[in-house]
């Protein structure tokens, strides 16, 4: 688990720091709706586009079936970042989907963000089915943005500096 | 609240729970009663009319009693005693379906700002209340304080709390988002430490009224039993994404907590942010329920695109 990998505070001087940080992969998980960003994620693969495979895409039926807790739980069980990618608004094959996830995942990363947690960590982007570009643009730019800030730590490891 | 003040309302309160429960009106009445030390209350659940001098009000009735309605339903008619929290409990589980208006009758009891039995000060959560005085009743036992919120009576020298603004109510939290992220995450993670997961802020909660909580989800297994702070933050975190669009601001859970988590400022972090972004309203003033986070609007502001 990369969770584990990351140095205790203590420990880390800032040489060990640097090398971890220029060695470090993150783990993305991004929960793309069934009927926009997986097709668009599709189309890039089709036009043999490339981006980082730091991204472990994970299909949901409509953005609006993220539970604010399975952002909860990946973070927990090693992930450094989590993506969650819909239709645009006006557009969600069930009508209305992505307009309650607009308004739960706005006040959900706002919370998040008031706990401590890098606002990069956790992202929410509307690519369409078409918009093949946009999700390798957009997957391109949250993996530099995780890996510039390191392994995300939860303290569900025994790291001390955080369980103390 | 004068000493003449909380006897005159002591006497009423007795009088009127003893007639309500002779003429067989209501089964139960739930107030509070004087606890084992001084200034100190506990509630009461009341069923024999004789039994009705047992009932206290003063400015030691710490409890919001609007949870207790929920468990002694099935007795029947269940009179309450409420002040401006325990009202708004009341409505807030009217449009949460757990209770109907008729399953309780309201005896509502003016309120100028509860005591900490352990200090004599006003208590935190009466501090930054909005709503004294029952926003609701069946019957009011008192004239109504100046701290009101009835905005004619109020006059900020009577009462012992004085009206609240937003920007009062709303201190802790503005405080928090100013700090440097990382002094935010190490904030946080010392109190979710903390956190001995007893749940006494979900049990004090009128919002929280699942049958089921997923942290007793065992199969689901959202809610892994270790206490560490992955877990504990996964549980605090939660707990407040649950009730933000619905808490009523009673601070009954920040009360209850025994590890003195800041479970109000992530309360009200969420209420200030749901007003600001889609013009909430503050939960469990009426019957309706208009969380925020149950519907939405085509204009909503857009930040994902
Ligand atoms: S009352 Fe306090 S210690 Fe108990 S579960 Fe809630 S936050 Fe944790
Ligand atoms: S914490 Fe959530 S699931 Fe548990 S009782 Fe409260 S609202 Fe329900």
């Amino acid at each position: 688990m990369p969770v584990n990998e990351a140095p205790t505070a203590s420990a880390a001087t800032a040489a060990t720091a640097a090398t971890a940080a220029t060695a470090f992969e993150p783990t993305i998980l991004a929960f793309c709706c069934h009927w926009c960003t997986y097709s668009g994620a599709d189309l890039a693969g089709l036009n043999r586009m490339s981006y980082p495979a730091n991204v472990r895409v994970l299909r949901v039926p409509c953005s609006g079936r993220v539970n604010p807790q399975f952002v909860l739980t990946a973070l927990n069980k090693g992930c450094d970042g989590v993506l969650v990618c819909g239709c645009h608004p006006g557009d969600c094959h069930y009508v209305s989907g992505n307009y309650f996830a607009r308004r739960r995942l706005m006040a959900f990363k706002r919370l998040l963000e008031f706990t401590g947690l890098e606002p990069e960590r956790f992202q929410v982007r509307w690519i369409s089915g078409s918009e093949a570009g946009k999700f390798r643009d957009t997957v391109i730019e949250v993996c530099d943005q995780i890996r510039a800030l390191g392994p995300y730590r939860s303290g569900v490891s025994d790291d001390v500096s955080l369980n103390g | 609240m004068s000493l003449s003040t909380a006897e005159a309302l002591t006497d009423a309160l007795r009088e009127e729970a003893r007639r309500l429960l002779a003429e067989g009106t209501v089964a139960v009445v739930v107030g509070w009663e004087a606890g084992r030390f001084p200034n100190q209350t506990t509630p009461a659940f009341i069923s024999d009319p004789e039994q009705a001098q047992r009932l206290v009000y003063g400015d030691y009735c710490v409890n919001t009693l609007a949870k207790y309605a929920l468990g002694e339903k099935a007795a029947g008619k269940v009179a309450v005693c409420v002040r401006g929290c325990d009202s708004r409990g009341i409505n807030r589980m009217i449009a949460d379906n757990q209770l109907l208006r008729d399953e309780v009758y309201l005896l509502g009891l003016p309120c100028s700002g509860m005591k900490d039995p352990a200090t004599g000060s006003l208590l935190m959560k009466c501090r930054t209340c909005t709503e004294h005085d029952a926003v609701t009743y069946d019957v009011l036992l008192g004239p109504a304080t100046a701290a009101g919120h009835d905005g004619a009576s109020a006059d900020s020298s009577a009462g012992d709390s004085e009206h609240v603004s937003d920007e009062q109510r709303f201190t802790a939290v503005l405080g928090i988002e100013e700090m440097a992220p990382e002094k935010r995450r190490a904030l946080f993670d010392a109190a979710f430490n903390k956190c001995i997961r007893c749940y006494a802020c979900r049990k004090s909660c009128p919002c929280c009224t699942c049958r089921e909580c997923f942290v007793d989800q065992l199969r689901a297994g959202w809610q892994g039993k270790q206490n560490n702070l992955a877990e504990n933050r996964f549980y605090n975190i939660t707990r407040v994404f649950h009730i933000g669009d619905r808490c009523i601001e009673c601070g009954e859970c920040e009360r209850a907590c025994p590890m003195g988590l800041p479970l109000m400022a992530l309360n009200r972090k969420m209420v200030k942010d749901l007003k600001s972004l889609f013009n909430a309203d503050d939960a469990g003033m009426t019957e309706e329920n208009s969380a925020a986070l149950g519907r939405y609007d085509l204009g909503d502001l857009e930040e994902f695109m």
